[in-house]
């Protein structure tokens, strides 16, 4: 292992269909709340879709970063604000030049971009308010670095699935090889026509809310939001204890069903955060409801976890908010943590049908109001496995 | 922050081997925008579906990396508009209501090079997709140096790309155009010369003549000690050592 310093996730902003802030999430998260669910019937011609939406208005961007207006990063600002006083601290300690940003999204502004190219489609020309540096990826980093004057490194990853999980595995790099002392990293994704017909194309789409592990299971239900950490090297608060990462080296839109690589993505974690699979206190699945997922995954969990491990699929609840799932997943875990009671941990629900894949092998899926018992400290797991066959697994924990 | 340069490749049109790289090197002209490399060294079935960057990309990469090693290198992909270009036209089908071709779709994530390198090269390694604006390069090569720092006796397998943008979004943005790829694999140790990266503050005065990852490629290969490079925030430099 060496002498690597910690990882603290120091603070986090979080929204999504369930909320905006992270108590008002969590509340709803450990009930199993698919009321954040509605449908839309304007996303795919001749298709009504259950989506997991921001609803309500979003603040605008202050007007010298007008060029980087789009949805996408108003739900960045959204989490962003909540985390401002942490960064203030950070930036007094630290200084502007030592404060790194890194990203995730899969969609950018895309969904800005469809209005600019519809117009055009009326007009001939691109609408007066659109500029490349919403759509563009690198601007998703870049206007957090332009808002909060920052000279660190700052740049945009996009792996699909893994994109955020990602993000806060180079945050860690970045603070272990002394570039930075804080970084912010995350992901944000947002609704737009493009990914929602794309996946729909795919077939990938379920019509009813997504059902994930069961045998009825048919697909995903789409969701957005954003999840902003700022992560440091403080041996205190809640660490990034391990990360594991691998490809499938199979199909850009399956995964190899015998889970070989998403075995390999939890085996890598537990080794780099020194542990056995029997410490984990709970999984958060990657669990997206779809046939091919869902078999693969089970049969990896199964392998690893060879005494079970408490899991559960929160996309049932917050819908697969793709570029932004894999923060948004270890954003869960960390509130799983910050909210131990004693010698309890309260446990998200896996919310399905009940009815169990008999191909498949049984997982401890968690009930609603399910806790366990773990002792200090507490350890969890996050699994991110993404389009393209991009993978990466997390492990998270309570300070020793 | 240092690392060993095991090997390098690059391509744009009319310059598509070592001997060709190193005399632009001596003599640098603005580099072709038009242009696919073959892409014969791809099976018939993924080869049909490349996109121009695509076949861009994965070539550089299969020359960057002698066929032993590629199944076993990290892989960071780096592009500053990425499948923008193919997004241009889903999103005209998505505004007139039109059904999208899902092979087209998979294809225009931003990290369907790096899918698909995975695919032909048989690695399961990990890898790494991402964009920075105009400074998509010097934030690449940070990032290359994450993966040997997660892993550290694991070369990493580093390129950069783009093509120029399509006439919808071409006025936008000011930059130097031109197709091309530069690839490099990046160790901690091992043959080959020692490369040393250093990020500091910097005022924003940039403007380059050609792609950056074109200008770092021409001072390796025939430049003096250092190379300074403005980005938007920072400034960059690497030095031989």
């Amino acid at each position: 292992m060496g002498e690597r310093s910690p990882c603290s996730l120091t603070a986090l902003g979080v929204v999504n269909c369930l909320g905006r802030n992270p108590s008002e999430i969590w509340k709803r998260l450990i009930e199993g709340d698919q009321s954040g669910f509605r449908q839309r019937t304007d996303f795919v011609p001749d298709r009504s879709l259950w989506v997991g939406e921001v609803r309500d208005s979003l603040p605008e961007l202050p007007p010298e970063l007008s060029r980087f207006a789009c949805r996408n990063n108003a739900l960045t600002l959204l989490a962003l604000e909540q985390i401002r006083g942490e960064f203030e601290t950070a930036l007094s300690r630290f200084g502007s030049d030592r404060i790194g940003v890194i990203l995730g999204t899969s969609t950018s502004g895309v969904g800005d971009a469809e209005s600019a190219i519809a117009h055009q489609i009326e007009s001939g020309a691109l609408s007066s308010r659109f500029h490349y540096d919403q759509l563009e990826f690198g601007g998703a980093s870049s206007f957090v670095a332009e808002l909060l004057g920052l000279g660190g490194p700052a740049y945009t990853l996009s792996t699909a699935c893994s994109s955020g999980a990602r993000a806060l595995a180079s945050a860690r790099s970045l603070i272990r090889l002394g570039v930075c002392d804080a970084v912010i990293a995350g992901a944000t994704d947002s609704l737009c026509g493009l990914t929602t017909s794309g996946f729909s194309a795919l077939q990938a789409l379920s019509d009813e809310i997504t059902n994930p592990m069961s045998g009825n299971r048919k697909g995903l239900t789409l969701g957005e939001g954003a999840a902003l950490f700022l992560v440091t090297a403080d041996p205190d608060g809640i660490q990034l204890l391990g990360v594991g990462e691998s490809s499938e080296a199979h199909h850009m839109s399956a995964p190899d069903p015998a889970g070989t690589g998403a075995r390999s993505a939890m085996e890598f974690a537990l080794t780099d955060a020194g542990l056995g699979a029997s410490e984990i206190d709970y999984l958060n699945l990657h669990g997206t409801g779809t046939p091919l997922n869902d078999s693969m995954e089970s049969v990896a969990v199964d392998t690893v976890f060879d005494s079970g491990v408490p899991c559960s699929s929160t996309k049932a609840v917050v819908g697969h908010t793709l570029g932004a799932a894999g923060a948004m997943e270890a954003a869960f875990c960390w509130l799983l943590l910050a909210a131990r009671d004693g010698d309890q941990l309260t446990l998200p629900p896996h919310c399905w049908d009940g009815v169990q894949d008999e191909t498949l092998p049984v997982l401890a899926l968690a009930e609603k109001g399910q806790c366990v018992r773990a002792a200090h400290p507490a350890r969890v797991m996050s699994n991110s496995f993404g389009f393209g066959g991009n993978n990466c697994t997390l492990v998270l924990g309570e300070p020793s | 922050m240092e690392a060993t340069v095991r090997g390098w490749s690059a391509w744009a049109p009319s310059l598509e081997d070592a001997q060709s790289w190193e005399r632009w090197a001596e003599q640098p002209v603005p580099l072709g925008a038009e242009g696919v490399p073959d892409a014969k060294f791809l099976p018939p079935m993924l080869r049909r579906r490349c996109t121009p960057l695509t076949k861009i990309m994965l070539r550089v990469a299969f020359d960057a990396c002698p066929e032993a090693e590629r199944g076993h290198v990290r892989t960071v992909f780096a592009s500053r508009h990425g499948s923008i270009n193919e997004s241009i036209d889903m999103i005209g089908a998505v505004v007139r209501q039109e059904r999208l071709s899902p092979a087209k779709f998979s294809h225009t994530v931003h990290n369907a090079q790096a899918g698909l390198f995975s695919i032909a090269a048989g690695n399961r390694e990990a890898s790494a997709s991402l964009a920075a604006q105009s400074d998509t390069f010097p934030f690449g090569f940070l990032e290359a140096l994450t993966h040997l720092e997660r892993e550290p006796d694991r070369p990493v397998l580093f390129v950069t790309a783009d093509v120029p943008l399509a006439p919808t979004f071409a006025p936008l943005v000011s930059e130097a155009t031109a197709s091309y790829a530069v690839g490099l694999v990046l160790a901690n140790d091992g043959p080959g010369p020692r490369i040393g990266f250093e990020i500091a503050p910097g005022d924003g005065a940039a403007s380059a003549r050609w792609p950056q990852a074109a200008e770092f490629l021409r001072w390796w290969l025939a430049g003096t000690d250092a190379l300074q490079m403005e980005g938007a925030r920072q400034q960059f430099r690497w030095s031989r050592l």
